[in-house]
């Protein structure tokens, strides 16, 4: 299969489990290439939220401590820098902070954004995986590289018992 | 002066009585000036009855978050004493935690609201008779992760109450003075003023470990 079948399988495998709930911008409206992997969820499974990433990231972190499995959605990398006081302050010290009572499992789903063929230009493009990487401690970084490295990825943010954030790159969506 | 909105209904009577409060804070003061408290400790005073008053709307299932000053909150909630002065002995002051009673707090301001709004929206898609309530000073009040929360909160009709603590300081700046004024806080959250006992963090006394 290719890059964005994978990505949509993949969706398709967390909605059928009742725990999950999809969140973010764009996935409930289009507009962005999330939608279109998300499409065909059921509309109970998705909320479209406002734009207002710090919130979202530390909601999503709030409804996962009451049970729920948040698939939390930023179209591209760019915006999490919106919502690094509830990403790195918050969900990824809380076991730390809670020593092990609280561990809050959010999926978190970003894109890399694509250059061809329109060039979304700095502010849109950027790949911070790196220092990403050395910020967060109890968050698992998954860079999705190729096609059968998505399906793998997801499933096992699914079942391990931490957050993960999966970065996927615009570009592959029609390369790979 | 207490002002607490008409919508809401007491739940339970506060068993926690105002000496238990300042008695429990006074042992911590008295335990981090011998040095047997390594972490900065944040006290509270002065605001006793007032939580007593506002915990008799607490559900005992409910969810509460709090701030860096969480010792009171923690107390009314249902937290023991002897669990609490545990955590405050190995450093945990400023994020006391307990999954029963349903209790977080942090130590970065703003950084409860959107929790709270999360455990909020869940309590409201499950149907739950639950509420989650969050404590914040009049600083945090005055950000706008507290308007974007409560806007989305309000227009939802999410069962998350707010609780605005205003002693008119942020550490040691005062709120009027750095934002020019303060704004107006709605009718449907809770709200009391204060005046502080003990400095931002610490016991006002010089402490040698």
């Amino acid at each position: 299969m290719k890059y964005k079948d994978e990505i949509i399988r993949s969706m398709e495998w967390l909605g059928e489990k009742e725990d999950t709930i999809f969140l973010g911008q764009s996935v409930k409206y289009s507009g962005n290439a999330i939608y279109n992997t998300l499409k065909t969820l059921p509309e109970e499974k998705r909320i479209e939220l406002p734009v207002f990433e710090e919130i979202q990231m530390g909601m999503s972190t709030g409804m996962a401590l009451d049970g729920l499995v948040p698939i939390c959605c930023f179209p591209r990398f760019d915006f999490i820098l919106r919502c690094m006081d509830s990403l790195v302050n918050h969900l990824d010290k809380m076991q730390h902070m809670t020593e092990g009572t609280f561990k809050p499992k959010v999926i978190m789903r970003t894109s890399i954004g694509s250059k061809k063929p329109l060039d979304g230009g700095i502010q849109h493009t950027q790949d911070y995986t790196d220092p990403i990487m050395r910020m967060l401690h109890e968050v698992n970084v998954v860079s999705l590289n190729e096609p059968e490295e998505i399906f793998p990825a997801f499933e096992e943010a699914y079942k391990t018992d931490c957050s993960t954030l999966l970065i996927e790159w615009g570009d592959y969506y029609n390369e790979k | 002066m207490l002002r607490i909105p008409s919508h809401l209904e007491k739940t339970k009577e506060v068993t926690v009585t105002k000496e238990e409060l300042i008695s429990f804070e006074t042992e911590v003061k008295a335990r981090y000036e011998n040095g047997t408290i390594s972490a900065p400790v944040h006290l509270s005073k002065n605001n006793e009855d007032k939580l007593i008053e506002i915990f008799q709307y607490v559900h005992k299932d409910d969810w509460v978050f709090s701030s860096w000053r969480n010792h009171y909150h923690a107390l009314l909630h249902g937290i023991s004493q002897e669990t609490l002065m545990n955590l405050i002995v190995r450093g945990k002051s400023m994020n006391v935690y307990s999954k029963e009673p349903k209790f977080y707090s942090s130590s970065i301001v703003g950084g409860i609201i959107p929790l709270a709004l999360g455990t909020a929206k869940v309590q409201k898609m499950n149907g739950s008779k639950n509420k989650t309530w969050c404590f914040i000073g009049d600083m945090t009040f005055e950000t706008g992760i507290f308007y974007e929360s409560y806007k989305y909160a309000k227009n939802f009709d999410l069962p998350l109450q707010f609780v605005v603590e205003d002693n008119n300081m942020s550490t040691n700046t005062p709120t009027d003075k750095v934002w020019g004024g303060k704004r107006d806080v709605p009718g449907n959250v809770i709200y009391y003023k204060y005046d502080r006992e003990y400095p931002h963090h610490g016991t006002g006394n010089w402490v040698l470990f």
